[in-house]
Parts: C-alpha cells; sequence; structure tokens
C-alpha cells in the first residue's frame, strides 16, 4: 500500500516538473496503469479482506468502488486533454489540472480504503482540498464563487461530522476507532450520543455524496469545474460520501432501536433530496447543473434504499455501481456539447441531432438509461426498492417517490429533447466536433445497459459481501 | 484553574459576539488558542513528551500563533477592517446569550456519567458562537472566524468527552484543518482581488 501511494503521489506531482502537454499526458496514462496494477495486485496476491498499513483494509468495498474510480478516471484524463487543449489554456494550468485531477484520484482512493472512522474523515477532507483546484481551474468569476462556497460548506460540515466521530468514540476501547473494533463496541454506547453523532456524520458527509441538506456545494462545484472533472467529482467522489456513509451504517446495524431510527433518518433525507432534485431539475437552465441534480435525484433513491433496508439495500449499492457508468458518460457528452456550442444554456442551444448525431444518440439514450427504461440497470434497482417498500407496507412513501419521479421523468426528458431537436439560438463552433469522444463516452453507457441486461456473478457476489448477505 | 481558564474561555465567545473589528476577532482567537493551550496542559494526567509536544504545536503554535497570523497577513492584504455597519451589536449579544442557555439547558439533558459537563457546555457554546457568526455576519471574513471558533469548539468538545486519538489521526487532522485555513485564506485574498468584494451578499452569480 505503501509503495502505490507514494507511486501515486510522485507521478501526480511529476506534471509540475515536466515542460511539455505531451509528457504531461504519458504520466496521467502511468498514473492510470497504476490504479490498474494496483488492483490486478490485490487480486493475484489474493489480498482482499487484508488490513494494509493497519489503516487500510482492502475489503470488497474498497476495491469494487477502486475499480469504478479507475474506469470514470482512465476516460476523465483522456476526455481532459481534448477538453484543455480546446480551452487554449497555459501549459501551467494544463500541468496544474492533471496534478491535481490525479491527487484527488488518490484521495477518493484512500476513502475507499480507510478502514478507520477518523481517517475517513481526513482523506475526505484532503479530497476538499484537491476538488477545490479543480473548480477553480477556469479562473472565472462564478469558479472563484463556487470554490470559496465549496471549501467553506465542506470544511465546517466535515467538522459537524468530526464531532460525531468524537461522539462515537465514546464507544471506543483504548481509543480505537478502526470500523471493526467499533462494530463489536457500539451496542453498549449511549444511545442519545448514537444518534446525535449518526446526525452529525451524515451531514457532515451529504457535501460529498450530494445529497440533502449540503447538497448545493457539490451542484455548484459540477458547475464550475471542466466537464470532465465533473465527470469524476460527481461519480468518483460521490461514490466516496456514499462509502463512507455506508460504512457508519453497517456499523449502527447492530444497535437495534438507533438503526431503525437512523434509517428514518436516511429515508427522510432522501426524500427531500429526490424532492429537490425535481424541483431543481426544472427549473435550471444549465445543463451541467441539471446533471448535478439528476446526481441529488439518484443519490436521494440510493439513500432510500438504504433507509428502507434488506434487498433495498442490495438495490441501492447495485444503483451507485450502474449510476457511475451512466453519469460520468452523460457528463463526457456535455463537455463535448460545450465544445460545439460554447455553451450551456438548456433554453439557447439545440439541434444537436444534425450537428453531432453521435453524441445526441448518446445522451438521449443515457437520459433513457437515466430515467430507468428498461433494460436500464436503474429499472431493476427502482423496481427492487419499490418491492421492499411495498413489503413494509410504507405506502405514503411509495405514492411521495413515484410523484417526485414522474417529476423528475418529465423534466429530464423534455429537456433532452430540447438539446436534440429544438432550433440553436447560440455560434456554433463546429471545427471542434470530435465523435472519437462521443463513441468513447458511449462505452462508459454501453456497460451500464450490458448490467442492465446480464449481472455477472462476480458482481453480484461483491454486492451481497458489501451488504454482507454472502 | 482549569475553570477559571473555562470562564475565561467563555468570556472571550461573549466578546466575540459584540466585537466590531477584525483585528479584535484575531486577538481574541490568539487567546482562545492560548487557553486551549492552559487547558490541555493542567488536563495532562502524567507527563507524556510526545503529548506535550503535540498540543504544544497544535494550541500554542498553530491556534495561537500561525492562524492568527494568516489571518492577519489576510486584513492587511485586503484592508478589510471591520464587520458590517447595519449589524446590529445588541442582536449579536442576546443571540449569543441565548446560545449560551441553549447550551447549558442542552448539556444537562445530553451529558452521561462520563462526560465532563462543564467541558461539554462551553464546546456547545462555541460551537453555536461559530454558527451565529457565519449565519449573522455578511463579511466572508466573519465567515473565517466562524469557522475557526467551530474548530476550537471542536477541540474543546474532544476534551469533554476524554477522547485520545492515536497521534497519527491527530497529526492528520491537524494538518487537514491547517491546509484548509491556508486555502480559506488564500481564497478571500482572490475574491478581494478578482470581484473586488468581501460580502456574502455579493456572492449570488451561481443560481438556477
Amino acid at each position: 500500500m505503501l509503495t502505490y501511494i507514494i507511486i501515486s503521489v510522485l507521478l501526480a506531482v511529476a506534471p509540475l516538473i515536466v515542460r511539455s502537454e505531451r509528457s504531461t499526458n504519458i504520466i496521467a496514462a502511468t498514473f492510470f496503469m497504476v490504479q490498474v496494477a494496483a488492483i490486478a495486485a490485490i487480486f493475484h496476491f489474493d489480498l482482499i479482506d487484508s488490513t494494509l498499513l493497519s489503516i487500510f483494509t482492502a475489503d470488497t468495498t474498497a476495491v469494487v468502488f477502486h475499480i469504478l474510480m479507475t474506469c470514470v478516471l482512465g476516460f476523465a484524463l483522456l476526455h481532459s486533454s481534448s477538453y484543455l487543449k480546446a480551452e487554449g489554456i497555459s501549459r501551467r494550468s494544463y500541468k496544474a489540472y492533471y496534478t491535481i485531477l490525479m491527487l484527488l484520484a488518490i484521495a477518493v482512493t484512500l476513502v475507499y480504503y480507510s478502514n478507520n472512522l477518523a481517517m475517513t474523515w481526513v482523506f475526505l477532507e484532503a479530497t476538499t482540498i484537491c476538488s477545490a483546484g479543480i473548480i477553480y481551474h477556469r479562473e472565472f468569476r462564478q469558479s472563484l464563487e463556487a470554490t470559496w462556497k465549496y471549501i467553506f460548506v465542506c470544511s465546517t460540515g466535515i467538522a459537524m461530522a468530526y464531532l460525531g466521530i468524537l461522539l462515537l468514540s465514546t464507544v471506543a476501547t483504548e481509543g480505537s476507532l478502526a470500523y471493526s473494533d467499533l462494530s463489536n463496541v457500539i451496542a453498549e454506547g449511549n444511545p442519545l450520543y448514537l444518534k446525535v453523532a449518526f446526525l452529525f456524520i451524515v451531514v457532515g458527509y451529504s457535501c460529498k455524496m450530494e445529497i440533502f441538506p449540503l447538497y448545493t456545494v457539490g451542484v455548484d462545484a459540477n458547475y464550475a469545474a471542466p466537464a470532465p472533472a465533473s465527470a469524476f467529482i460527481s461519480t468518483a467522489l460521490v461514490n466516496a460520501g456514499f462509502v463512507s456513509i455506508l460504512r457508519i451504517y453497517m456499523l449502527y446495524s447492530s444497535t437495534g432501536e438507533v438503526f431503525e431510527w437512523a434509517r428514518h433518518v436516511l429515508i427522510l433525507i432522501g426524500v427531500l433530496s429526490l424532492a429537490v432534485g425535481a424541483m431543481f431539475l426544472r427549473r435550471t437552465n444549465n445543463y451541467k447543473r441539471f446533471l448535478s441534480y439528476s446526481t441529488v435525484e439518484n443519490m436521494g433513491i440510493v439513500a432510500i434504499g438504504m433507509g428502507i433496508g434488506g434487498l433495498a439495500l442490495w438495490a441501492a449499492v447495485f444503483h451507485v455501481i450502474c449510476h457511475t457508468f451512466v453519469k460520468s458518460s452523460m457528463f463526457f457528452q456535455v463537455g463535448i456539447v460545450r465544445h460545439i456550442y460554447d455553451s450551456y444554456s438548456i433554453n439557447r442551444i439545440g439541434n444537436y441531432m444534425n450537428i453531432n448525431h453521435i453524441g445526441a444518440i448518446g445522451i438521449i439514450i443515457g437520459t433513457l438509461v437515466l430515467l430507468a427504461f428498461p433494460p436500464s440497470p436503474l429499472f431493476i434497482t427502482e423496481i427492487m426498492i419499490f418491492s421492499e417498500i411495498i413489503a413494509v407496507e410504507s405506502w405514503w412513501l411509495l405514492v411521495l417517490m413515484l410523484l417526485l419521479m414522474c417529476m423528475v421523468l418529465y423534466a429530464i426528458w423534455s429537456r433532452t429533447l430540447r438539446l436534440s431537436y429544438h432550433s440553436n439560438q447560440d455560434e456554433l463552433h463546429l471545427s471542434a466536433v470530435n465523435r472519437r469522444l462521443s463513441y468513447s463516452a458511449a462505452v462508459l453507457l454501453l456497460v451500464a445497459i450490458a448490467l442492465g441486461l446480464w449481472q455477472p456473478e462476480f458482481l453480484t457476489d461483491a454486492i451481497d459481501n458489501i451488504v454482507n448477505l454472502g | 484553574m482549569t475553570l477559571s481558564l473555562i470562564i475565561l474561555y467563555v468570556l472571550t465567545l461573549i466578546y466575540l459576539s459584540m466585537a466590531e473589528r477584525f483585528r479584535n476577532h484575531t486577538t481574541i482567537l490568539a487567546i482562545q488558542g492560548l487557553l486551549l493551550f492552559g487547558i490541555a496542559m493542567l488536563r495532562l494526567h502524567s507527563f507524556h513528551p510526545v503529548e506535550m509536544s503535540f498540543i504544544i504545536v497544535e494550541t500554542l503554535v498553530f491556534k495561537a500563533i500561525v492562524i492568527p497570523a494568516i489571518l492577519m497577513h489576510v486584513i492587511r492584504k485586503t484592508k478589510i477592517n471591520r464587520i458590517h455597519s447595519s449589524s446590529s451589536q445588541f442582536g449579536s449579544l442576546a443571540m449569543s446569550l441565548a446560545a449560551l442557555i441553549a447550551s447549558c439547558t442542552i448539556t444537562v439533558y445530553m451529558a452521561d456519567q462520563n462526560t465532563d459537563m462543564i467541558f461539554f457546555g462551553v464546546a456547545l457554546y462555541a460551537l453555536l458562537s461559530g454558527l451565529i457568526l457565519i449565519v449573522m455576519r455578511k463579511r466572508i471574513f466573519a465567515h473565517l472566524i466562524g469557522f475557526l471558533v467551530i474548530e476550537n469548539g471542536v477541540f474543546l468538545f474532544s476534551m469533554a468527552i476524554g477522547v485520545e486519538l492515536p497521534m497519527l489521526i491527530n497529526l492528520a487532522i491537524m494538518l487537514d484543518i491547517l491546509i484548509s485555513i491556508l486555502i480559506l485564506g488564500m481564497f478571500l485574498r482572490r475574491m478581494d482581488n478578482d470581484i473586488h468584494t468581501d460580502e456574502t451578499d455579493a456572492l449570488t452569480s451561481i443560481k438556477d
């Protein structure tokens, strides 16, 4: 693990000392290969479930999300190169962007692997610092504003989460905050402390998972960051928030009445996130913010799945995995849209089907997958969550979710059709159309559709393992 | 002795709610760093050189010297002087005292036998004071002060529940907070330079 961290950090900072963009691209490709090699090494040396450097564990959750992060990272690095060249930025900014993106990838990976409550917190805070550099990369007024809000709200939120960690640590034996140690003693903790701790931690981490109440900074961050980086933030970083909350959730599973309370909190947060998504998807006039609100909506569904528990928890994990492929693909496609129109304005741009039909088809199919039309994997996850809701006879939740999801469906579908078929009012930059990028973004979408048609056994086993059903 | 330091700490929080000049806010933060140093030292049960060095670095060096120095540097560079003239000092004081009463009430309700009630109550009061500063003040610099007051409250809170985290974790947490402050300070200066504002009301260009 130490070798992996050292090599990754050295590669991440290497662009700062090389001269050309080409060398930076080679370093980025090497960084990607190191991630692949690290995952391969875990399987080759049978390191699954082994503890590394005493604060990391390569459990199934960590490995699955590391694989997902690496997939998105590969495409993000590829798309970033074209995106940055089209922006015409300076060599220094180009190199700094890659350095920060790679550092963010390291911080996110370490969140996945942390087996300790406090270290998860530390690496989540590190992701805030790295993300700030990416959000500010375009150096315009809104990016400055978004960066300030992001650092400030995340830091304050994460300080609240730290309070929760301190409250949880009252049950720790000999100060050990390892999840495995805490799970043995958490049932003996003061129920009031445990409830307040859960609330603080979930609220604090909500800025990373992009759920209610601190979802706004994530939306602003995605808006201000370059599109390929937004794809990474909206998937890999959101997954880091999800993994952190999932670990707390699993920790609380032995606390009886407190766990029941925590699940109700998650359902409430999920419903509010879904409501926010439904409301703002209709209201926003920017395609990147639009996709970000879709993330809020999807993570709301995930939180509801976690709150319901049982099979819905399984569905929630599968939903996050599939959402990673779909949402990253959509962000990459929208990055190409900006390439062509030099705008993300929903009301002004259109006629995309005639300008870049591959990209338009990618966006339309991506939207259908996002809206959970079969064979979308999200159709499976949402049906599973609904069946569990029916099983527990929570009719009000079912009706509310269906109502909000109808609003989401209308908002997303009408706005995607607008991009493809309505007349365009903005100036075009047609020379910049790069269909190879549209094809490459579609690959991620195809993976998601494949998962909707067939769930390989190793994946279902892995999810069983993550939710302790194995 | 510890009780005297804690009472002084409460007084700094009350004064902070009324103070108008940012230099005073920064000085109070430095004093809070010194008080936290004294409190942490008095609570050390035995002589541990490593633990003692860590407390010195975290409270005396960072909280009392480095962070106030960074804030003073930002004040000099941005030439911000005081909180918004329309802010009501009486309103802030009333809010602060209400927070103090709320903290005492919550402490009586929440704290169990393993928790130091005085520390718990003061930590909670510090947290609420920080949040009040963030919510009530318009200037971005006041928000930074609020964030630091919350961080100091969290430090007190860890003493209230008697948590002793491993040194590596403590070190990582301390560095994370320091880097956050450095970056926030840097961006505050950039905002002053690029968009010529130090008020939150001006930060509304991103909306739906």
